[in-house]
């Protein structure tokens, strides 16, 4: 007997979020199909790879200080990100802010904002705020007001501060709200849900709804990601038909298997190669299961994942 | 499975309110109760203009355009004896949201409207009954056999007869209750898609007990697999038992806020 393809079709399609300004504008989403699902319909909006950078400037991984040697400030490591091989929108963490860290003053971080605003122009710009929600009150209420007008997105609006975050990056300065949930769905939901009710038009809504180190507890991932997707499409549940932007580099290179060094445990090989590793897996699987943007930061794993990205769509 | 399908019932001749409307042609009621439903979660609004033996064709016309037309061609179920009148509405009807349905054929005198559905690329709800109050689940199911068969030689999907196990009063029929569950369960089993006039079950009872009646039983209809109900969607307790069904049957994802949405 012939084969005989029957596309599965869905009367819901997933929110399709602009990020940037102009000709370098990305957009995440739009699509009625399940992830890479190019033989059941059209995917317009390939899913996007992000390059993350931080406020504490260059990271102790040889491939990565190699990258941006050379730059001399903030802002020009997210000039050079911007650039590198793969790279469609530039991630930067405030995690500098973390008062449990550095605990850098909001209006130092504030200030390197403003720099790599200008540094980027249109091009697509994602703030993370220091994880602390207390500090990211204040902190992304700043960082929205020095955003105003690059249609950036803010990340993140969590449940115990969605309102402050929401009504500054969503209502007052009109840019893009990342809702974050802790790989629970009924709390991604919810978050949608709250946020919406608060005036933030769902069309400017990415959710981030928790990530985990292949190998840690990452099932739970997929699952709620499959379940997403399926609520989204099959149930036409249009508080969950928002993209997904999910960071991948901060569990990947926080795990002992990136980590341990290559004298301690030497059969393992060099650290930076089994980063690189655990960076790519999760983040293929991640696109994969229905992330629609993945957030890496070594060259070598956003140029890979780039490739099989335009391989696949 | 799907979502459940609420059909908004309040825009109905036997309202005074809404019977001035008709004969006045005054948009205004009939606006305010399609609103008041939509908002509450009606899927599908009917629109009964009752015999309508008089000026039928023009006024379901006149209904059709007012209420799609207001609300984004909202899917509309059009309720009445003249066939007539429901050709002429159909010929005006927007099918952008989903096709009408024709409310509502039986496996007796009725059994034409099947042929109207199929005729017109309807939808048709099929009551299980010839006319007399169907003894008990067996007997419903064989006018479900026959209104089905009817409808598939004219060519018509399964899906476009909803069949209604024939919803009766519980006051004076209470053995009934449990025969409309049972018939409802062997539809759902047969993959065929379900409805009822939900209200008749609390006919006769005080006010503030109807709703109770109302909830519980579309609950443990539900439990057997009703697919849609025609009912009133203002009525609180009844959208929070569909709510609460569905979440609980997975038919929609719990957040904490889904009683609101």
């Amino acid at each position: 007997m012939p084969f005989n393809q029957k596309p599965e079709k869905f009367a819901a399609k997933i929110n399709t979020v602009t990020i940037g300004n102009g000709d370098k504008a990305i957009a995440l989403g739009g699509e009625s199909v399940l992830p890479l699902y190019t033989f059941d319909g059209p995917i317009d909006n390939a899913p996007k790879v992000g390059v993350e950078i931080t406020d504490l400037g260059v990271e102790d991984i040889p491939g990565v200080k190699a990258y941006y040697e050379g730059c001399g400030s903030v802002a020009d490591m997210a000039k050079k990100a911007s650039e590198m091989e793969g790279a469609d929108f530039v991630v930067l963490s405030l995690k500098g802010g973390d008062p449990n860290g550095e605990d850098k003053p909001t209006e130092d971080l504030v200030a390197i904002v403003k720099e790599v605003v200008a540094a980027l122009g249109d091009y697509p710009l994602v703030v993370e705020g220091s994880g602390n929600v207390e500090k990211d009150n204040e902190l992304l209420t700043k960082v929205s007001e020095a955003c105003q007008g690059t249609n950036a997105l803010i990340m993140s609006a969590k449940e115990e501060n969605y309102k402050t975050v929401g009504a500054s990056a969503g209502l007052a300065y009109g840019l893009n709200v990342g809702a974050e949930s802790a790989v629970d769905i009924n709390l991604a939901k919810q978050l949608n849900v709250i946020t919406t009710k608060l005036g933030v038009n769902p069309e400017k809504i990415v959710m981030n709804i928790g990530n985990a180190a292949v190998g840690y507890g990452y099932e739970y991932v997929v699952s709620t990601m499959d379940r997403i997707r399926n609520a989204a499409l099959s149930q036409n549940d249009d508080t969950l038909q928002m993209p997904i932007i999910t960071p991948v580099s901060v569990d990947a290179w926080s795990v002992k298997e990136s980590m341990a060094s290559e004298e301690d445990m030497p059969e393992w090989g060099p650290a930076e190669e089994r980063g690189i590793g655990m960076e790519i897996m999760g983040a293929a699987a991640d696109l994969v299961s229905g992330s629609h943007a993945v957030i890496l930061k070594h060259p070598q794993s956003v140029a890979t994942i780039a490739k099989m990205i335009k391989e696949l769509v | 499975m799907a979502k459940f399908i609420v059909v908004g019932e309040r825009i109905h001749c036997i309202s005074p309110v809404i019977r001035e409307a008709f004969e006045k042609r005054d948009p205004e009621p009939i606006l305010k109760r399609a609103k008041e439903q939509i908002e509450a979660g009606a899927t599908y609004i009917d629109l009964n203009i009752g015999p309508a033996e008089n000026d039928g064709e023009d006024l379901m016309k006149w209904g059709v355009k007012l209420i799609q037309e207001n609300f984004d061609n909202i899917p509309l179920a059009l309720d009445t004896a003249n066939k007539a009148a429901i050709e002429a509405g159909i010929s005006v009807y927007n099918r952008d949201k989903g096709k009408p349905i024709i409310n509502s054929a039986d496996a007796g005198d009725r059994l034409s409207y099947i042929d109207l559905a199929a005729h017109n690329d309807a939808i048709v709800f099929a009551l299980c009954s010839a006319g007399a109050v169907p003894a008990d689940a067996d007997e419903r199911m064989v006018f479900c056999q026959q209104m089905l068969e009817h409808g598939l030689t004219l060519g018509m999907e399964a899906e476009d007869l909803w069949f209604d196990p024939l919803f009766l009063v519980a006051k004076g029929m209470q053995e009934q209750a449990q025969h409309i569950m049972n018939a409802t369960r062997m539809m759902n089993e047969m993959g065929l898609i379900t409805t009822g006039g939900l209200s008749n079950i609390s006919n006769g009872m005080p006010k503030e007990i109807r709703p109770i009646v109302d909830s519980f039983m579309l609950a443990m209809c539900m439990a057997n697999g009703l697919s849609s109900i025609i009912a009133n969607p203002c009525d609180r307790k009844l959208m929070e038992t569909v709510k609460t069904c569905d979440m609980l049957l997975n038919n929609t994802m719990y957040a904490d806020s889904y009683l609101e949405l």
